[in-house]
């Protein structure tokens, strides 16, 4: 009983502090305005409504007790409705204490003036008014107090209404088991069928979309997909032949870079077609990333990782210099690239020629859906099997055969084409190029994109750029803490599933042996 | 591959010498392997057993002497060459393909002996299939011959030890070898996988043709099967011969039970003579 009196202090000074830390970053008052937005479906508002701002200190409150329900206070430990309420009233007055604590201070340094400013840039004298409900300190210490109390009781209470009708867990248990049973019996006909047909709706959905979204939906989908691309490429680099290559955004440099002097008329002013330069881009990138590949293939882990670093900042540098603005366009980048022409039987069959921005969106379609299928059968071909048997144990695979050296080049050189081909097409769909976008924090988010999506599976690339590029853009309205909850979002995931949200799955291989006299002709020859 | 079988010895290891350092682990050692043959190699711990395999195969670079496999030098040649010539190897500390399934353990072992090159593999050549088709039978056909075919498709960490041990057989028979080298194959198992173990290496033998080397600490395997035995000691040969040989050799005794035995054999004997005389005969 002690250690359970002991445990909920804890727990509530956590979410105190969790809260304090909202409140002092004024995470708080974003959060209230987007529950305004929801609830009265105006996206105008701009200002925080006090009661709001009750319901999600409330809210955050009921959500820290509830869990705390669940982890500490189980069926199996028997402890009474009573005792649990209890628990939940402490917990409401420990978190309600500190929060109340730390506006007494703030309202007071308000009432006499201090402006807070000078040492933490969020607390205008309006915020601190927020904080305080815009009322006097008595009544907004009261309010505090009584929130917090009324969320932690709730909490506790819902929690425990779940754990003696055992529902929402139980209902969740029942879809997990169907759901694995379905895994199971994959491999028969009619769920064959049923995972196809998905598949099939799934690609035509994502065929129509870019003819019925709007401009930035098209936008952000382009990048999307771009960024799936990027890390298709990468995936195949550390995902399954497993070296650790940093410097990645190099080759998307590369292939950017090579695209746009190839078609822009200055700086070079050659102004190639798409086609040509695409593909001498694609060439090109192979070749940087051959030249990387031969120095590197007797390096291991940490040091592969530095080596490739070090050349990623090197071709920033590069494009970055005055020194080159007569070959690479300096700090100013490129402007006017080329971009395709759309063909004439498009406009003949729809009636129309389609905008540019969706046939630009269809043009990635193809490049992506490209990539995929070459990565789909390097993977489960004699190739893709040598790199994934050098992730698990280089030396043995060694050993048994596999020539090591070689198949590394190679997975750099494969991954750096399609690096490549992603860069020349960004660089095309954006008809402007610069140094600027080439920082090391492209090769960390695709590495994201990899370990988040499982390392080496298809699916799970693709969700992760998703993840990775599409709901920073979903999350717009949290603006300036976007990182913070996607940093917190990565940390929660790396928690719950360390293999990635789509970890690769083993194909069924065997088939049914032959008599050992076969094996013997194999031995013979 | 006809050639092969004429000359005398499949592996000629002629004054082997590895130093670390200041410590010289393996010390003039020469070991002839003839064909069809199974040669263990036994010795207290220490002794270089594992690093004279490791010299064999490519993993250290020799200081000192000459490895002939088929009678061609194979020192200081890469690993992935010398699994390509014919020679394979199993590990004292399990080393398998965790996380990739019990099939394409098997499949990485084919790799000497495959051919389709990438381009092949995008482009879904007729060549590519087929080759995949075969290798996929034959590593079927090894998992049988080793009985491990109900295990096939699930990840080879999920194995149970002994299974982990036959499948990291099976992947050694991917490149048909002509030389495996077992490094204690038998480590850790109860007398009944014991007794699996020693029928498969038989077979490999009597079935499949090849020669085996292995290093073993259960003298009940090594005299078993064994056509003749190399004893390391301190990193030196201290004896070299058929099981009854080394049974009766002094020098093998005295690395395993020390020298004290001697003395003692002879102060038993003495007392024992003393015992058996007559009281008040002197």
């Amino acid at each position: 009983m002690k250690n359970m009196t002991y445990k909920t202090i804890q727990n509530a000074i956590t979410t105190g502090i969790i809260l304090i830390f909202f409140e002092m970053i004024d995470l708080t008052s974003t959060l209230a305005i987007i529950l305004e937005k929801l609830f009265t479906g105006n996206s105008k508002v701009k200002t925080v409504t006090p009661n709001y701002l009750i319901a999600v200190i409330g809210l955050i409150v009921f959500i820290a007790a509830a869990a705390f329900t669940n982890k500490n206070l189980t069926p199996a430990s028997k402890i009474s409705l009573p005792k649990k309420l209890t628990a939940g009233l402490i917990f409401g007055l420990i978190t309600g204490g500190m929060l109340a604590l730390l506006n007494i201070i703030l309202g007071n340094f308000l009432n006499n003036g201090v402006d807070l400013r000078k040492y933490l840039e969020v607390l205008s004298p309006d915020v601190i008014r927020n904080f305080l409900f815009q009322k006097d300190i008595q009544s907004a210490v009261m309010i505090f107090f009584g929130t917090s109390v009324a969320g932690a009781l709730a909490g506790t209470l819902v929690m425990h209404i779940f754990q003696v009708t055992g529902q929402p867990a139980g209902l969740w248990h029942s879809i997990k088991k169907s759901y694995g049973s379905f895994q199971q019996q994959q491999h028969s006909r009619r769920n064959q069928l049923i995972s196809r047909s998905a598949l099939v709706l799934l690609v035509i959905f994502i065929l129509i979309l870019p003819l019925i979204a709007n401009a930035y939906t098209i936008s952000v989908l382009g990048l999307v997909c771009i960024y799936a691309i990027l890390g298709l490429g990468l995936n195949l680099i550390v995902g399954l032949s497993g070296q650790l290559v940093f410097g990645y955004v190099a080759f998307y440099a590369i292939g950017a870079y090579t695209f746009a002097l190839l078609t822009a008329p200055k700086p070079l002013g050659i102004q190639l077609s798409f086609l040509p330069a695409f593909v001498i881009a694609l060439v090109m990138s192979g070749i940087a990333g051959g030249l990387v590949g031969l120095p590197i293939m007797n390096l291991r882990g940490d040091y592969l990782a530095i080596v490739t670093l070090g050349f990623g900042e090197i071709i920033r540098i590069l494009i970055n210099s005055n020194n080159l603005t007569d070959f690479t366009g300096g700090p100013q980048g490129v402007k006017n690239i080329g971009q395709p022409g759309q063909p004439a039987f498009i406009g003949n069959l729809l009636g129309a020629p389609l905008k540019n921005n969706v046939w630009f969106l269809y043009l990635i379609f193809a490049v992506l859906f490209i990539v995929i299928y070459v990565v789909f059968r390097l993977q489960y071909s004699r190739t893709g099997r040598s790199w994934e048997a050098m992730r698990e144990d280089e030396t043995v695979a060694q050993a048994c055969g596999v020539t090591t050296s070689s198949y590394k080049v190679l997975a750099v050189v494969i991954g750096a084409v399609i690096a490549g081909a992603a860069g020349a097409i960004y660089a095309s769909r954006n008809t402007y190029t610069g140094p600027g976008e080439y920082v090391f924090m492209v090769s960390v988010n695709v590495l994201a994109i990899v370990v988040i999506g499982g390392m080496g599976s298809i699916p799970g690339v693709l969700l992760g750029a998703f993840i990775i590029k599409g709901i920073p853009e979903l999350l717009r309205d949290l603006e300036s803490y976007r990182m913070i909850v996607f940093g917190a979002m990565l940390v929660i995931m790396m928690v719950i599933r360390p293999e990635g949200l789509l970890p690769v799955k083993r194909r069924r291989l065997s088939v049914k042996p032959e008599s050992v006299e076969s094996l013997k002709e194999n031995f013979k020859s | 591959m006809m050639m092969a079988k004429e000359t005398l010895y499949v592996l000629e290891a002629q004054h082997i010498t590895i130093n670390f350092g200041g410590l010289t682990a393996v010390n003039d050692v020469s070991l002839q392997v003839p064909f069809e043959s199974i040669i263990s190699i036994i010795g207290p711990n220490g002794a270089g057993k594992t690093t004279f395999f490791n010299c064999i195969s490519g993993f250290y670079q020799i200081d000192g002497g000459t490895v002939l496999f088929q009678e061609r030098p194979i020192n200081g040649i890469p690993t992935d060459e010398i699994a390509d010539l014919g020679i394979s190897r199993t590990y004292q500390n399990i080393r398998l393909f965790t996380n990739m399934s019990v099939m394409e353990n098997v499949l990485i072992g084919q790799q000497p002996r495959l051919h389709s090159t990438c381009v092949d593999t995008i482009l879904q050549t007729y060549r590519n299939r087929r080759e995949e088709q075969q290798s996929i039978q034959k590593a079927s056909n090894l998992l049988e011959f080793v009985g491990l075919s109900a295990y096939a498709d699930d990840l080879a960490k999920n194995l149970p030890y002994g299974a982990q041990r036959r499948l990291e057989i099976a992947r050694a028979l991917g490149n048909n070898p002509h030389l495996l080298l077992l490094d204690e194959p038998c480590a850790g198992m109860n007398p009944h996988e014991t007794a699996a173990m020693i029928d498969l290496i038989r077979t490999l033998r009597s079935d499949l043709k090849i020669t085996v080397v292995l290093i073993e600490h259960d003298m009940k395997v090594v005299m078993n099967i064994s056509d003749s035995i190399l004893v390391l000691d301190h990193g030196e040969a201290i004896a070299n011969g058929t099981p009854e040989e080394i049974q009766k050799n002094q020098r093998v005794i005295e690395a395993y039970l020390g020298t004290g035995t001697d003395d003692l054999v002879e102060k038993y004997s003495q007392r024992k003579k003393k015992a058996a005389q007559p009281i008040g005969e002197e």
